[in-house]
Parts: C-alpha cells; structure tokens; sequence
C-alpha cells in the first residue's frame, strides 16, 4: 500500500508547494513582527507555529504517502471522530472569552472546531461524489448533506463560535451549489435559511455578536468599544500607505493599538509595514494559489479529487476572503482567521493538511482505477 | 451507508468523463467568483492605503504621539541690591488624561483607595474639565508632597491615564515683602485665554494676575519647552520623540531696596498701620521703597486662592486690596503748603521776609478758619509759616494768588496727574480749579474754598507716591523724575535688555533761589527749635521735611473729644514728607498712616527709621571718627 510510484515524484505539484511555502514564509515573517516583542516567558508564539509549521509539513508528506481515496473509505469514522472530539471540547474544553474551544494536550490546545471545517470537506466529497445526479439534486437528496453539516454546525454554536459554525456553512452551501442541485431545492434552502437566521437572530445570537453586527453598520456609533479594533484596523492598514513604515517598525501593532494583530488581525500587520505593494504582492501569491488550487480540482482524475481540491479551495478561500473584509472594515468582527497566517496551531494545521490532499489529488492525477486496484 | 466503500470504488470508477466535464466547467464560475472578490480587496487596499493613505497616517501619529507642552520657570525678581525676593521651585501636579485612560471610573476608584483621597473630589474636577478636549491634562491633585509623588510614579503601571506633571511655581524669600509692587500670580481665565494669544497660552497656565507679574509678564513668562512622546494603546509612555526644552523669563531687578522695604513694612505692621510709605533717590527717580499697609498675603495666592481668603482679604477695614501708594487719594493737607508758598514767591505776592500776624484764625466773608494752634503763631514769615506750618500764612498766601494758579504750581511739582510708575490703576489725584468745579459741579468757586485748598484741604486729593514725588523735586531744584522701579531686566543669558536711565519729566523754570527758601523751611520743620517734627532729628544727618494732619471728616461732636477716643475710621491722616541730607539730598521719604493722627507723631518716626537704616553706614563712620577724635584728643592730654 505504501508503495510509491516513481511518476509520483515526476507528477509532484512543486509549483503548489512553492506557493505553499513563500506564502508560509511571509506569514511567519510578518508572525514575528506581529507578536514582537516576545513575551518573556513560555515559547513565541512566532517559534510555536515554526514548530507547528515543520510538524504540518511532516504531515503533509505523510498525506502524500497514501491515495487521497482513503479518506473516501474511512470518512465517516473520520467523521465520528471529530464529532467526539466536539462534543469533548463541550466536556472538558479549555474556556477563555467565555467560549470553550480547545482540548489542551500539552504542547498545543487542540480546537476540534478547526479540523470540523476540513472533516467536512471531506465529508460532502464524499457524499456528492458518490451520488451524482445529472438534473441536480433533489430536496430529499438533500436531508442528508443538510444532517451532517447541521450536527458539527450546533455543537461549534454550542462553544459559541458564531465564525466557525458560519464557516460550515458557508462550506456546505459552496459545496452543494457547486455539486448542482434543482431550482426547487434553492427555493427551499433559500426559505428555510432565512427563516433560521431571523430565529437565530432573536433566539440565538448573544447580545455581543448582535452588538458586533450592529457596529458595522455604524462604526463611529462606539469609537472605543467594537468599532475601535475595526478603526485601529482600518488605522494600520491605512498608514502602510504605498510602501509600509517597514518590518518591525509598525506603530498600530506594536504599541497595542491593533486588537488580536498576531491572530485575526494578523494582515494589518503586514498591510501596516508592507503597504500596498507588500500588501498586493502578498495577497497575489495568496489568491494565485487558490486559483492553483481550482486547477487542480480541473485536473483530477475523478468526482471525488475534484470535490476534495474545489472543497479544500473553498475552506481556504471563504475563511481568507472573511478575514480580509474584516480587516478591512466591510465585516464584523468574527472570529475568523486568515489562514497561513493567523497564529493558531488548529488552524495552521488543518490548512496544510487541506493543502497536502490538494497536492496529493494533483500528484495522483494520472493513475487510473487500475492502479488504486493494484495498491490495495 | 457502508464504512469502507470497496464497492463504491467500483462506482466512482464508473463516472462518465461528461459528467466530469460539467463539473470542471463549474470550478471556472468558482474562480470568477475568487477573482471578483480579489478585485473587491484590492480595490478596499487602494482605497484605504494610497487614497486615504496620508489621512490614516495622519491617524495613527495622533494615536501614538503625544504632545506635552513644559511650562517654563518665571523669571526671577530681584532687589536693588541682587538679592532674590521671588524664584521658582518645581511643584509636581497628578494630572489624569482622559483619552490615555479607558477605564476612569477603575481608576479614580483605585487612586482614591491608593492614596486616601475623597472620590468625589476627583470626580468634581473632572466634571468641570468636562468640556475640553480628552487630551488635555485634569488636575487631580496639585503640589503633591514626595511621599505622593514616590508612590505615583512607582505605580505608573498600575495607572493608566494618570502621569505627574512638574509646573514651577513662585517662591516668596522675602514673605510678602513689596507684595503689591510685585503681584501674584493666578490660572489663566478663560476670558483672558481668549484675549490672548493661543500660541502662548493654554488652559491651566499660571499667568501675572497683579503687580509686576502681570505689567512684565511678557518678560517674566519665558518660552514654553514641549516633549513628543509614544504611547502605547493604554496610554504608557514608551519613548521620548523630541523635547524642546522650555526658556525661563528674563529675570526682573527692582529699584527696591528689600531691607528699606523691610524697615518700613515692619513697622507699619508692628503698629498695625495702615498706608502708604515711599521712598526715591531725588536724583535718579529710584524709588527705593514702596510699601503698602497692610500687605497681601502673597503665599495664599500660590496654587489659587480660597474663597475665604478671598473674601477676608474684601473685607478687611484696612483693605489691604488696595495699593496704597497709587491707588488711595488724601488731602495732601500741609505737606501742600510748600506747593502754596512756591505759588507764592514765583507770583511775587510774598518773599523771605514778607510777614503776616496769625492771630490763631483769618477771618475771610462771615467766617473764621482757624489755625491750627489756635492761641496763633503772632507774625511770621516763610521760613516759620513752613517749619510751625502756620495755616494763617498760607490763608493769605491763597487768597492773593488765586486757586488755579495754586493748581498750576501744584502740577509742576508733579501732583493732579498720574506720573505714570509701572503700577497698576494709579490715581491721578486732584488739584481744583475754578474750571474743573464749573465743569464737574456745575458750580461758581467760592473763594473760601481757596482758603482750604492753600493748606492742603478742601478738594485737594493727593496720592502718597504724589507727595514723594513733590518732596524730590523741592530737594532735586526743580526737576520732575519719572518713578522708576525696574533696575535693569537680563534674560537668562545674563544679556541685559533694559537698563534704568534717569528721566526727567519737567524741569521748573525761573529762580532756583526761590525754592531755597522753602528748602530752609523743610529744615527747620525738623532742626528747628520749634519745628513740627523735632521729634525725627537724627544726629549726623540733616534732615528737612513737613508734616501734615489731614482732615477725614469735620464733625463737632469730635471736636471736643481727646483724639485716642475717636473713632479709628474718623481719626485724621498722618502724613511726613522729607528729604536728607538737607544740603545735598540723597532720597526722599514720604510716609502716611492712614487715621494716624499726627504727622510728626504717627509718620515721622517710620521716617526717621528708613532713614538712619539708608544712612546707617555713614553714620557708623561718622561716629568711629567722632569716637577716635575724642580718643586721640584724650591722649595728647
């Protein structure tokens, strides 16, 4: 099974890793700067996510070494898996803001939330993969998707991370629109979803995500209170200017200004220092990876590698465009991060775990069904 | 649903590639879709970095930056001798600003608990700065003691907002010493904030509210420094950016002689006196002492005063408010009478030996005026009518020149118009005319009135400083000098920028001879036999001077009573006015004690005191001479 076929190495996706790594490399960069000066005690955050980076790239080639069909077998134990570790997190999670998140295991807190988003990648790869229907899916076909999105979707709200549980979301209505499904389903969605959010917003959201939703529709109203990081956000980005105050020498971010500017707002950082050319020539690289991305689901060999490298584009791709519009000033304040680049070990790994399936769809473009035959 | 899918891999293999091919050809929607957004961030970055790039700039400078304006230390005060009557020292204020504090309400709370204060007194004050900008300092606290400031600044940490501000504030060395010529200091009001110029100043500043403090504040105030620093998003200081250090005022030498000054302070004070007490060189227009009784109470003015003090200093019978030397008029009483005698000899109705019989009142229509000595003077001429200041003599004198050519002599010698000293709100004092009564009563002058005014009463109204003035132009010859009271001011380099120049205002034409006559009248008034102020002779010196009781009320019902059970308010105005050495004159004294009574009495001994402490030197000589003359004449014997 761990048999490596010598046109695997020919049919390695370099250009993917390239862009993985500089992307990577200027996260940690920037990593650095915006965690500067390190606190004097326990490790930088800057070094715990080199660790965690070196980790993921061992994963990564540990991912190579398999045929991305195996996560089509053991999908749904995968799938049991990390509901376990959701409900866990309700259990025995570590709070902080008032949130359980993370099951500590000594090294780093594990946030179960952040592998939920690639699971269910995988997980709606799977399904839509296995059951394709030429004239799009109908309303029944869909009450599964719907139930496996909507479990992880709770328990996530549950914590409460409002960001994360959107995150499904978002994954689950890309995903399913890109699988085709009929008008009449559409409809339906379209009722049930609103009809959930005006439920939610009177019977679910808290007072402080209603509150961040309000203050984006008037910033100025409460300059100190949620509007102020979406200002000292807009702040830093803004006196990059053209070309950046230079590394290490933002004001917004090192005197404080910037809220959470080693995680969430880890970009203004960048925007600050970089300016607009650093800050185009960053997010260029970024974008040109995901557009690398979607050639590889083009490429595939099959329904499932295509679903696998489109979902895995589009976790990255949401979570990115997200985080970006909150920092500049479109967005609440959610708890989203930018992913590569926000400080957060859940976070970095799940991103490169995603990117390692991406790579190996790719590497595994030319084998035929034959081959899988062979291998097992 | 199965857990491994061996047989779903048989499914999957199955697919069609046209089924394949609608699917790929989804994925180039879901990249325009990546591209549409990348645009959207794009766009948002130019707009944000180049577009409004400078503005964000701009922003975020004046979230980090603070500026911090450093008051400059006033220039100092001196006396004519150097020494420092008013210096500086530091004063350290806790100050909270608002905009570096995100949380005021914790931390009033926990300042108050730190240093054991009354909450609501911090909330007091910063309820009434609520109106400035958020980023202008509010005192909380001010002059703290260094057990405060210790504690603060060790704890700066632990608040945010709250930082120590060093603002120097006057010292007095010299206790109230020529407090009304120097002034105080008091916050800038906001009308005066208003007024001037918001280059200079700002709210909170200490600036000349009286005195000198506020005629030479521009000399005084010196040039602000300032300090940039960063701060971070608590407001802590990180580091300083540029500071500008502040330049102190130019430092202020005074005429005034603090030890003269002293003499005479103290014993006003020790009598509970109050007036006015004067002194110049006649030759320069120096004035050596300007003292007013009793004094303000210039450390109470340190820091703002309280509506107490305040109110006391209102209230107080003696108004020590009121600048005594400048500010207050009196009959000049027979102090006048040389202003009269002058008018005199200058018309050509009397001369030296020009007699007139004082039968002890001169009767004039249907009435009497009395002398003051009511059993008479008998005949007397110039020299007598000035040293028994024989009201009698000047009656006659009046009445053969005229009011208004009284009032013109008096003018020359510096009285009826304000001479002009750096003090604020001088009276000019009054020297009757027939035109001024036409014109200020509507009335026709009586003659009788001139009568009153040719010894020094009726409207005549003089001020101390007037008097003194007049005493050194009688001694001077003639010459009228502008009071000075500033020595020479140096900016803090030591460069001199004004330097004192004797200035003549008027000189009096005609005879000097003629003023001659009325300087041997001086003398006598206190060498002579039976002269009004026998009592101030000081041996070694000669000194000439006058007298004067002015009259505060006339009312029969005092008349007969012994002039200690008057009623103080009632009781008439002592003045002395002299000049010494007689020969060659040096200085010019002037004293009143407001109600005290008798000039050679109440007045003349605070001369007399000045006097033998501005000559004490050559006296000491003299008297080492005299001792070792009679020595060395013992032991040729």
């Amino acid at each position: 099974m761990l048999r490596i076929d010598r046109r695997f190495l020919h049919s390695f996706d370099w250009i993917l890793l390239a862009l993985v790594l500089c992307v990577s490399g200027m996260a940690l960069m920037n990593l650095y700067s915006a965690s500067y000066p390190p606190s004097p005690w326990g490790i930088p955050p800057f070094l715990k996510q080199c660790y965690l980076f070196l980790f993921g790239m061992m994963g990564i080639l540990f991912i190579l070494f398999f045929d991305y069909k195996v996560l089509y077998f053991w999908n749904y134990p995968f799938y049991i898996f990390i509901i376990f570790l959701l409900v866990l997190v309700l259990v025995v999670g570590n709070s902080a803001g008032g949130a359980q998140r993370w099951i500590n295991l000594g090294l780093f807190k594990l946030q179960p939330s952040e592998l939920a988003k690639l699971m269910l990648v995988v997980t709606l790869s799977s399904y839509y993969s296995r059951k394709e229907q030429s004239d799009g899916y109908g309303v029944k076909a869909m009450v599964t998707p719907v139930l496996l999105t909507l479990l992880p979707f709770l328990l996530i709200l549950k914590q409460p991370d409002l960001g994360t549980a959107l995150m499904l979301g978002i994954i689950f209505v890309s995903m399913t629109i890109f699988a085709k499904v009929r008008w009449q389903t559409y409809g339906l969605g379209i009722i049930l979803g609103s009809a959930a959010g005006v439920f939610a917003w009177f019977y679910l959201l808290r007072d402080y995500q209603k509150r961040r939703i309000e203050t984006l529709l008037n910033p100025a109203k409460d300059p100190m209170g949620q509007g102020y990081q979406i200002l000292q956000s807009k702040i830093a980005v803004g006196s990059g200017g053209v070309s950046g105050k230079g590394y290490l020498e933002g004001t917004q971010g090192h005197l404080h200004f910037l809220p959470e500017r080693h995680t969430d707002f880890a970009f203004a950082v960048w925007g600050e220092e970089r300016g607009f050319v650093g800050s185009i020539f960053f997010l260029g690289v970024y974008f040109f990876m995901l557009i690398w991305g979607l050639y590889v689901a083009m490429t595939a060999r099959d329904r499932f590698g295509v679903f696998l490298s489109f979902g895995v584009v589009m976790l990255i791709f949401w979570q990115a465009v997200i985080n970006l519009l909150m920092i500049l000033g479109f967005l609440p304040v959610v708890g989203i991060p930018l992913p590569l680049v926000s400080y957060g070990g859940s976070s970095l790994l799940t991103t490169l775990f995603a990117l390692g399936i991406l790579m190996n769809v790719r590497m595994r473009r030319f084998q035929t069904g034959q081959n899988i035959e062979k291998m097992k | 649903m199965k857990w491994s899918g061996y047989k779903n891999l048989e499914e999957l293999s199955e697919h069609d590639d046209a089924d394949l091919d609608h699917l790929k050809r989804r994925i180039t929607f879901a990249a325009l879709v990546i591209i549409f957004f990348v645009t959207i961030i794009f766009g948002r970055l130019w707009f944000l970095q180049l577009h409004m790039g400078e503005e964000y700039r701009h922003r975020a400078d004046n979230n980090r930056v603070r500026m911090r304006a450093i008051a400059a230390p006033r220039g100092n005060i001196l006396d004519a001798k150097g020494r420092e009557l008013v210096t500086n020292r530091p004063s350290f204020n806790v100050v909270l600003v608002r905009e570096d504090s995100n949380d005021v309400d914790k931390l009033l709370k926990k300042l108050a608990l730190s240093l054991d204060l009354d909450i609501s007194v911090l909330w007091d004050k910063i309820r009434d700065a609520s109106s400035k900008p958020r980023h202008i300092p509010i005192r909380l606290l001010e002059d703290v003691d260094w057990e405060t400031l210790a504690y603060v600044e060790n704890h700066n940490q632990e608040f945010p907002g709250i930082r120590i501000e060093t603002v120097p504030v006057r010292v007095y060395h010299y206790g109230n010493l020529a407090a009304h010529a120097i002034g105080y200091l008091g916050e800038i009001s906001k009308k005066e904030l208003a007024a001037r110029n918001s280059d200079i100043y700002a709210g909170g500043d200490l600036v000349g509210k009286m005195g000198l403090e506020r005629l030479r504040e521009k000399d005084l105030r010196g040039e602000k420094g300032s300090s940039s620093s960063e701060v971070n998003a608590k407001g802590f200081e990180q580091q300083l950016l540029k500071s500008v250090e502040p330049l102190p005022g130019n430092d202020i030498q005074l005429t005034i002689d603090a030890e003269l000054q002293k003499v005479a302070e103290d014993l006003m004070a020790s009598g509970d006196k109050a007036g006015a007490v004067v002194a110049m060189e006649v030759k320069t227009g120096r004035m050596l002492v300007l003292a007013s009784s009793p004094v303000l109470p210039l450390n109470q003015f340190v820091g703002g005063i309280s509506h107490k003090n305040w109110n006391a200093l209102l209230e107080n019978p003696k108004h020590p408010l009121i600048n005594k030397v400048v500010q207050a008029m009196y009959p000049p009483a027979s102090t006048y009478k040389m202003i009269t005698a002058m008018a005199g000899l200058t018309a050509g109705v009397i001369d030296a030996d020009t007699v007139f019989y004082c039968p002890g009142h001169f009767k004039f229509g249907k009435r009497r005026y009395h002398c003051w000595k009511r059993s008479g003077h008998g005949a007397v001429n110039l020299k007598r009518a000035i040293s028994e200041s024989c009201d009698v003599y000047f009656y006659q004198v009046g009445l053969r020149i005229g009011v208004d050519r009284l009032a013109e002599m008096a003018n020359k010698f510096g009285l009826g118009h304000k001479s002009g000293i750096e003090m604020e709100h001088e009276k000019s004092g009054l020297t009757p005319t027939k035109a001024w009564k036409k014109k200020r009563r509507g009335q026709k002058w009586q003659e009788g009135e001139t009568l009153s005014v040719a010894i020094g009463q009726g409207f005549n109204l003089v001020t101390p400083l007037q008097i003194c003035l007049m005493t050194a132009t009688i001694a001077n010859g003639g010459k009228q000098l502008f009071p000075q009271i500033i020595e020479k001011v140096t900016d803090p380099d030591g460069k001199v920028l004004e330097q004192l120049k004797p200035v003549v205002v008027s000189e009096l034409k005609g005879d000097k001879a003629l003023l001659q006559q009325i300087r041997e009248g001086m003398e006598e008034v206190v060498e002579g036999r039976r002269g009004t102020a026998r009592n101030i002779r000081i041996d070694g010196i000669t000194i000439a001077g006058k007298t004067g009781t002015a009259q505060v009320v006339r009312l029969k019902q005092y008349k007969h009573l012994k002039e200690e059970d008057i009623p103080y308010k009632y009781r008439d105005h002592a003045w002395f006015t002299c000049y010494a050495p007689a020969d060659d004159p040096e200085i010019a004294v002037t004293v009143l004690v407001e109600h005290g009574l008798h000039g050679g009495s109440g007045a003349g001994p605070i001369a007399k005191a000045l006097l033998e402490n501005y000559f004490a030197d050559r006296l000491q000589k003299a008297a080492t001479e005299e001792d070792s003359r009679i020595e060395a004449a013992g032991q040729e014997r």
